[in-house]
């Protein structure tokens, strides 16, 4: 008899977060789509075409966001990953594995249109320059960490390993910038260029940069929430599992 | 200008990607969401099926 | 620091008994180097490239497979879970762990630099004494790493495949540094081209085994 109210009592408090992001996140969908068409509009009407590159630097205002979301995202599963280890609460490592999964989404964009970028510019369509190769260091760090959320099973010791190696990998990437940087000193000078901040001149092209900087945050923010919010279902499902083996088994006795 | 190939192409990517990524989540959703009711019933009827008390009167509510 | 000796002591008196670790490490070694020799050609357009490059490709792969036999040992009985439940400071475990693998692959890896020497035609002379910084802290680098991603790996399934996918990403910016500084040491460069390199291999170890004795006890601990 014990047992008999703690099962119903799971059953009816509907998972508290869970629907509170629910609520957020069709909000957070129209700002991202509002925002978008904004940027979107800017970017094709509003930017003055670049006088060196043409027509496809204009890749470039969308480009930028993209690295910036992904290097944010992997910063959050390392966060994530030193609350969990401290806390113990499944709602980070579900925060971490979020935000490790939609960081590799837009990880794999910025070299999908750095290469669409890099082909007309530079004539190829990779080079091992420094940034490319430590965008795709990232890129392959947190494919390891996705293969071992893929290839474990959902138990708190694998989801422990992968608050470790989110923070280990994320300590891990200014090493990797210094070494590769010190790899490849010779920046093509296009890059240097852009890099410098140069290539903007016009105050037109910042703000589109910005317009689309704060669309893709915006936008990450949406797919964050509507992945967390389903890691928050699953981990409830877990939960209810448990209970409910319990439930039968003490069902079972009587 | 003709490199506007390259241009269209960088577009379309980001938004298919994306586009791909929350059909994803989406078709998840349903199916765990179902699951997750299906186990909230299951859970409500056991707590109730050990109780003397009539289990259907109860079983509606929520 | 008397545990960190006694469980460093009973690792390497097991390897004594059956060499089994640093023959497998050596074993592997030479069979990458024989691989690559037929991949790049003995006479490479550039020797000390070539011959810095296979021996730490060998070093990698071969590390991969075979320095962490000295955890997965306890993996497999059992003994890392009691280990953990003992009042050993997780941090010395884990350092007892590291040194067993460093001992292993600095043995197999001398004597993998002899056969680069062979294989690759290069002269026994002071250059080669220059090769030790930079693979000494590499291979400290590199035991530390997989010293720690190998108690992760073992305990998950198909564990020997998701070493690699863990552990080359995050050893890039060492094999990057390790690789540079061994060509300039094999071609006779001053010490200067070589020290920008050794200043990223300190840095990385001390990153890593940092990190390894502060999250080793979330690894190995029980629920």
């Amino acid at each position: 008899m014990a047992a008999e109210p703690s099962s119903s009592n799971i059953a009816d408090s509907t998972g508290a977060s869970a629907p509170a992001m629910a609520r957020l996140a069709p909000w957070l969908g129209v700002a991202t789509l509002a925002l978008m068409l904004a940027s979107l509009f800017m970017v094709f009407e509003y930017v003055p075409t670049e006088a060196q590159e043409g027509i496809v630097q204009r890749i470039f205002y969308f480009h930028v966001p993209c690295a910036w979301v992904a290097f944010a995202a992997f910063g959050l599963v390392a966060i994530a990953g030193v609350f969990y280890l401290w806390l113990g609460d499944q709602i980070w490592d579900d925060l971490g594995y979020a935000a490790a999964e939609s960081g590799m989404v837009f990880c794999t964009l910025v070299l999908i249109t750095g290469s669409l970028w890099a082909k007309p510019i530079w004539g190829a369509w990779w080079t091992w320059d420094s940034r490319i190769t430590t965008t795709f260091i990232l890129w392959l760090l947190y494919g390891g960490y996705l293969m071992l959320r893929a290839m474990a099973d959902d138990t708190p010791e694998v989801a422990r390993f992968g608050a470790v190696v989110g923070i280990v990998a994320a300590l891990d990437v200014p090493v990797v910038i210094v070494s590769v940087r010190l790899w490849r000193t010779i920046h093509p000078a296009v890059l240097v260029t852009r890099q410098g901040g140069h290539g903007l001149e016009d105050p037109r092209m910042i703000a589109t940069l910005l317009v689309a900087t704060v669309a893709f945050t915006v936008m990450f923010a949406w797919l964050l929430m509507l992945r967390f919010a389903q890691l928050r279902l699953r981990s409830r499902m877990k939960e209810l599992r448990r209970a409910l083996a319990l439930a039968e088994a003490s069902a079972g006795d009587l | 200008m003709d490199n506007f190939g390259y241009l269209f192409a960088a577009y379309s990517v980001i938004f298919a990607v994306i586009f791909l990524y929350v059909v994803f989540i989406w078709r998840r959703e349903a199916r765990l969401e179902a699951e997750v009711r299906a186990l909230e019933a299951r859970l409500r009827e056991l707590g109730q099926g050990s109780r003397p008390a009539p289990a259907d009167t109860s079983r509606g509510r929520q | 620091m008397g545990s960190f000796a006694a469980l460093l002591r009973k690792d390497l008196r097991l390897e004594l008994r059956s060499g089994q670790s640093t023959l497998a490490l050596f074993a592997l070694s030479l069979l990458i180097l024989v691989v690559l020799v037929f991949a790049l050609s003995p006479e490479p357009r550039d020797r000390a490239e070539a011959s810095a490059g296979a021996l730490w490709v060998a070093m990698v792969f071969a590390g991969m497979l075979g320095a962490t036999r000295a955890l997965l040992s306890e993996n497999e009985n059992g003994c890392i879970r009691a280990l953990a439940m003992s009042p050993v400071d997780p941090a010395m475990l884990y350092g007892a762990k590291l040194a067993a693998a460093f001992i292993f692959m600095t043995v197999a890896e001398a004597a993998a630099v002899l056969l680069v020497v062979l294989f690759f035609n290069l002269d026994f002379g002071p250059s080669l004494l220059r090769l030790a910084p930079p693979l000494v802290l590499g291979t400290l680098g590199f035991s530390a790493l997989a010293t720690l991603l190998a108690a992760i790996s073992g305990r998950t399934r198909a564990g020997d495949l998701l070493l690699p996918l863990l552990a080359v990403p995050m050893f890039v910016p060492a094999l990057i540094a390790g690789v540079k500084s061994s060509a300039a040491a094999l071609a006779g460069a001053p010490f200067s081209a070589m020290s920008q390199w050794l200043g990223v291999l300190v840095a990385f170890d001390v990153l890593f085994v940092t990190l390894g004795g502060l999250l080793f006890e979330h690894v190995i601990g029980e629920d």
